[in-house]
């Protein structure tokens, strides 16, 4: 029955499944037995529900009955659910005005050996379908006006890949960057891995073809101060910080349907004296890179460097500010428990070009894992070896020290480490240069990332939704997240996370609408007392909150409101609600009490929908 | 829906070659931007590997219940054709876009007409050693592919196939068929996805792990199934006897980073997989001993090293070391011979109950035998700009993504299988005609 | 004879709700008096929703939830803590707390399900009807379901 008393008109279908159903069930009673329901107006058994014979019924008996609501009872609906919806609707039903009742799998297929249980628990479930069909609402898809802009935060390769890919899908894109320049970290980097390509010339063909599209609005000098709105429609605060090609100092607003966090990482830093840092000779990868591939195949790389003596003999070492454990490495008290991922085929690059340039200097390169994992990366490791690179290998949970030498000593640094190449032997390595191999660290949007409401996991990197499936999209809808803000990654892995949050983005604001299912919490203003359990329940941020709403008194009060665009229908809210005030659509408690009522009604004397839970009554 | 324009012809804005969690991906996103996809998979269910892993690092999900809802959408997506059983012969630049030759084998099953009841299956009187479940399981000469398969419809192993017309009898929608013909039919599409995914390293690759012979040295993917809910024991058990293992090994880089076998590279998720496995193992097997004998651990990926770490503290036992050879005991047990590379280097004689081979990762398909595209010297496709545009091939249209490029685990693939997305879009784009459909294309 | 008992099983969609089925595939046999209907996360139901389901014929409730492996943040750790709640109630009605029962159902998971609803009907057989024990309590005034 509707709210008013008045019976539903209901199409109940029965399916044989060609024996696979009726077989077990006795199909005849199941459909006699849905038929006797008062909101049922028409109850059929065929062969197959899914042919285009038992469609045709249905669509037919919608229009020539006037259904408005239909059952199907037959396999999962993981396999025809789809199906029937789309049937009903094309005889002009809302698509949520169907329903599934699972004989098969859950009944048929489960009971083989008891056909009376079986017949009985196929008619109870039918029973439930019809309750829970008496009670569907029409439902639409949550739709959101989409602005066909997008903001992409972070000029480095992922922000300008992702802005050009949109770009060239025909989007307006805000491209925002914080320094004067476009390109970020690898600009400096000397040649780049697997294409040797200079890492200035990389950026350069990257950013001149975004600086070509018409349609990408570049921002230098500019960052990101407040972001508020939702997916579809963020409104974003832009503040220059010095005049740039594009526009003076102060704030701008701008209004885009999605959000690209490309705010990189930044390079860890060690603390003074961690392996040396901060005396004569100690550098991080990065520095020692930048001026290796900057010098001349013939020249000094002591003058390169900077430093006074000569340079004989280089150590590597990797892991520095990556793969911290308790216990063993110092540092501020934080540890960087993760892997950097790209700093072992940077070193052995490098320590290999070392080789290669200078063949007088020896190098060494001392490791824990050597994590040579893409493509090509093991030949590199490969080529080190074969170019003269000595590697030493440190036990596990064990780590190199750097001292200085005494001022006697040819060489002014000492590496020590034991090394179980050789089987467990104390190296003492002296060597003029000490490369640290410094590993990524979040990139220092903090203040973005907290308007944008982006979670960070325990790394400090954002948080993706999913880390398998889901590696773009942060839990906010419309925020996603591109190249190494999400945690360490090669160019080539930025550049291909940039495009994937780029298709997100595409997906989302390709249409002028954004469309989600409809099976989202929604409030009942005039049961809610506004005490916003529900809002300390949902773990979605901005999924849902108060908001002061005028009753028809005049008076204003606190009232729950749900966005469903954040929210992902789950139900925490609805569990909490003191008064029965919210709903997950298509998934109402309601409905489920129908439903229970209906498997549990006896034969004989009907327990009245709605009873009271005065104990015992049952 | 991609449209059949006349008998044996079909006209699509994009073919996708290859239905595992890159093809799905891929034709998910092209598909929700709009975008018409064919869908083709040359096995008899979509899902590819990553529907027969048992769970995955480093989250633990279980592998199936997070595929499912993705082959499932794929299948149910309005503007996704899906063909199984399907093999491409080739394709070709034709015009503003590629002709392609697609085979749809015979499944001697009446796809319309097959409601996946699988009383065939139960009518087969014949028994087949289960791809599905590594060997290790059987299946009928008739069978629905697997449990959670897509589409649930059955399909006759013909060469296993005895013609005792059972399932025919069986069958209620008179769906078996066994007069089914191959159909060919030719693709017109605009682009070109390649996601035709790896095959592991055989496990017989190597004669010093007994070339396959042992039947208590498994791959890594067998592992797989044995530790699936759903496999083929339902449990942990050695192959040879059905005993419950105490006592297993892990040998690592079994088929990669090695010259002689020819595949020097790294196959990038071995490492991981075997550390998950190892962890499901002292979870299902709180008694057994597990070692890992490795060379380096390449935990790299997003919590990939606490995960590694993780490992370490639950008393999984990691050893650098070389596995020289694997011998078979009368007993079913394996001496293996390990060469120490920490320590004293001393070289041990070691015994193991079952060994686990950590098989790499090989192209599942030779595409070079179908499409105009460059592959590096172990057939893996040629990115054309592998820094910038790394899912471009060196044909404008022709794109790849996934372990069709290179090895990579599921989180790379998936990403690099959303990128491939958007780059077929922007090319769609690019490339259309002013008369043309603008396909997905943004306004204002 | 004695009164039917029924078993209610809450699924999750995306974990025991295709478990369910494949058990089915699988032709497992479990007891027919078992009836489930699917949810997005059983976090849903509000405490009092249990205490109807016995009140209204349900002799055992298995919730086959996602675990851990729930898509929804900490819905699992709400849950449990519901499901406490939920428990020091059944007592106040003299419910045994063993008519209700959270567990984790993967979607291939068919023998650990098999398992679960059959301990559970086990313990309704040997219970016998909800009602019985609600009878044996003096009522309590008031309830939340309308």
């Amino acid at each position: 029955m509707d709210e008013q008393g008045v019976p539903r008109r209901i199409g109940v279908y029965v399916c044989h499944c060609g024996g696979n159903i009726s077989d077990v069930v006795d199909v005849e009673t199941v459909t006699d037995r849905a038929g006797a329901d008062e909101d049922v107006v028409i109850a059929r058994h065929l062969p197959f529900m899914c042919s285009d014979e038992g469609q045709t019924t249905i669509e037919k008996d919608i229009a020539e009955l006037g259904l408005d609501r239909v059952v199907v009872a037959a396999c999962t609906p993981s396999l025809h659910e789809t199906t029937f919806r789309r049937t009903v609707s094309r005889a002009g039903l809302n698509a949520y005005l169907y329903q599934h009742a699972n004989i098969r799998e859950q009944v048929s297929w489960a009971h083989v050996h008891d056909h009376a249980a079986a017949t009985e628990k196929a008619a109870r479930v039918v029973q439930a379908a019809i309750a829970k069909a008496a009670s569907l609402h029409e439902l639409d898809m949550v739709r959101v006006a989409a602005v066909h802009r997008a903001l992409v935060v972070g000029g480095g390769v992922a922000g300008l890949r992702a802005a050009l890919d949109l770009a060239r899908f025909g989007m307006e894109v805000v491209l925002v960057e914080r320094s004067k320049v476009l390109g970020g970290h690898t600009l400096r980097l000397g040649r780049t891995y697997p294409t040797e390509e200079p890492g200035r010339a990389l950026v350069e063909r990257l950013a001149a073809a975004v600086r070509a599209e018409p349609l990408v609005d570049v921002r230098l000098s500019t960052e990101v101060t407040g972001v508020s709105g939702y997916v579809g429609d963020f409104q974003v605060t832009l503040h220059s910080v010095a005049p740039s090609g594009n526009g003076s100092a102060g704030s701008d607003e701008v209004e885009v349907g999605a959000i690209v966090l490309a705010t990189g990482f930044r390079d860890y830093e060690p603390a003074a004296g961690e392996y040396g840092f901060g005396g004569p000779g100690v550098v991080t990868l990065a520095a020692f890179q930048e001026r290796l591939y900057a010098e001349e195949p013939d020249g000094d790389l002591a003058a390169a460097l900077g430093m006074q003596g000569p340079v004989r003999a280089v150590a590597f070492l990797h892991c520095v500010g990556s793969r911290q454990a308790e216990g063993i490495d110092g540092g501020d008290g934080e540890l960087n428990t993760y892997c950097s991922r790209v700093c072992c085929t940077a070193s052995v690059r490098a320590a290999a070009e070392t080789r290669r340039r200078f063949p007088d200097v020896r190098v060494v390169d001392v490791f824990r894992d050597i994590r040579t994992y893409a493509r090509d990366q093991e030949d590199a490791y490969r080529a080190a070896g074969q170019a003269g690179v000595l590697f030493v290998r440190l036990p596990n949970d064990e780590r190199a020290r750097v001292e200085t030498a005494a001022a006697e000593d040819p060489y002014p640094l000492l590496v020590r480490a034991r090394d179980s190449l050789t089987f467990g032997a104390e190296l003492e390595l002296p060597v003029d240069v000490v490369v640290l191999a410094t590993g990524m660290e979040p990139g220092g949007a903090d203040a973005l990332v907290a308007a944008t409401k982006a979670p960070t996991g325990a790394d400090g990197f954002l948080l993706e939704v999913h880390p398998k499936l889901r590696p773009v999209e942060s839990a906010t809808p419309g925020i996603l997240l591109a190249g190494t803000a999400r945690g360490p990654m090669d160019i080539t892995e930025s550049t291909t996370s940039a495009s994937a949050a780029a298709a997100k983005v595409a997906t989302l604001l390709a249409r002028d609408q954004v469309e989600m299912e409809p099976f989202v919490a929604k409030v009942d203003p005039s049961r809610c007392s506004g005490n916003g359990a529900c809002v300390s329940a949902c773990p979605y941020a901005g999924a849902i909150g108060l908001q002061e709403l005028e009753l028809e008194d005049g008076v204003v009060e606190q009232r729950a409101y749900v966005n469903p665009v954040a929210c992902k229908g789950c139900g925490a809210c609805v569990a909490v609600c003191p008064n029965g005030a919210i709903d997950v659509q298509g998934w109402e408690i309601p409905q489920y009490v129908a439903m229970v009522d209906a498997i549990t009604a006896d034969d004989a004397t009907p327990v009245p929908v709605g009873a009271g839970t005065e104990a015992g009554s049952s | 829906m991609s449209e059949r324009t006349a008998a044996g012809e079909i006209d699509t804005d994009v073919l996708v070659v290859g239905a595992g969690i890159a093809g799905l991906q891929a034709a998910l996103d092209l598909a929700d931007q709009g975008n018409r996809v064919l869908l083709v998979e040359r096995e008899a269910s979509i899902g590819g590997r990553m529907i027969a892993l048992s769970k995955v690092f480093p989250t633990m999900d279980c592998s199936s219940c997070i595929t499912t809802p993705k082959m499932s959408s794929a299948a149910h997506h309005e503007l996704v054709t899906t063909f199984t059983y399907t093999d491409v012969g080739s394709v070709e630049p034709a015009g503003r876009g590629f002709e392609a030759t697609i085979v749809r084998r015979p499944r001697y099953v009446d796809e319309e007409a097959c409601i996946g009841c699988r009383l065939c299956e139960y009518a087969c009187p014949v028994d087949v050693p289960h791809e599905f479940d590594g060997g290790l399981g059987a299946r009928r000469a008739v069978y629905i592919p697997f449990g959670t398969a897509i589409p649930q419809k059955a399909v006759v192993d013909l060469p296993n196939c005895i013609l005792c017309g059972k399932c025919e009898k069986a069958c209620p929608t008179d769906a078996i068929d066994f007069l089914q013909e191959p159909e060919t039919i030719t693709v017109r599409a605009r682009a070109v996805v390649l996601t035709t995914g790896y095959r592991p390293t055989p496990t017989g690759a190597k004669k010093e792990y007994g070339a396959g012979r042992i039947s208590n040295v498994i791959g890594g993917l067998d592992m797989e199934r044995l530790l699936s809910p759903n496999g083929p024991y339902g449990r942990v058990l050695r192959p040879s006897d059905g005993k419950v293992p105490e006592n297993i090994a892990y040998v690592q880089c079994a088929g990669s980073r090695d010259e002689t076998l020819g595949v020097p590279y790294c196959s990038r998720v071995c490492c991981m997989y075997a550390v998950k496995q190892a962890m499901l193992l002292s979870g299902s097997l709180p008694v057994a001993d597990i070692t890992i004998y490795y060379m380096d651990i390449r935990a790299f990926g997003k919590g990939y090293e606490e995960f590694f770490q993780t490992a370490r503290s639950m008393g999984i036992n990691f050893v650098k070391a070389k596995v020289a050879r694997i011998h078979e005991r009368p007993d079913g047990d394996l001496d293996l011979r390990v060469e120490l590379e920490e320590d004293d280097g001393r070289v041990e004689d070691v015994t193991h109950d079952l060994v686990v081979l950590s098989v790499g990762l090989q192209p599942g398909d030779d595409v070079r035998r179908f499409a105009p595209v460059s592959t590096d010297a172990y057939g893996f496709v040629r990115s054309a700009d592998p820094a910038l545009d790394a899912t471009a091939t060196d044909v404008p249209g022709l794109f790849a993504a996934g372990t069709a490029l290179a090895p990579k685990d599921i989180v790379d693939t998936v990403a690099e299988a959303s990128a491939v997305a958007m780059r077929v879009a922007a090319y769609l784009r690019e490339t259309a005609t002013p008369a043309g459909e603008l396909v997905g294309v943004a306004h204002g | 004879m004695a009164p039917p008992t029924r078993i209610l099983v809450l699924a999750s969609l995306l974990c025991a709700y295709p478990g369910i089925d494949a058990t089915g595939q699988a032709h497992l046999d479990y007891p027919a008096n078992t009836y489930v209907l699917p949810t997005p996360d059983p976090v849903m139901f509000p405490e009092w929703f249990y205490l109807y389901g016995y009140e209204h014929g349900i002799d055992g409730i298995l919730i086959a939830s996602c675990g851990t492996d729930s898509p929804y943040e900490g819905s699992y750790e709400q849950l449990a803590a519901r499901i406490n709640r939920v428990y020091a109630q059944m007592k106040e009605r003299g419910l045994d707390i063993r008519r209700l029962k959270l567990t984790a159902i993967c979607s291939v998971c068919t023998k650990a399900f098999v398992k679960e609803v059959g301990d559970l009907a086990k313990v309704v057989e040997e219970l016998g009807p909800a009602a019985d024990e609600l009878a044996r309590q003096p009522a309590v005034v008031g309830g939340e379901a309308s």
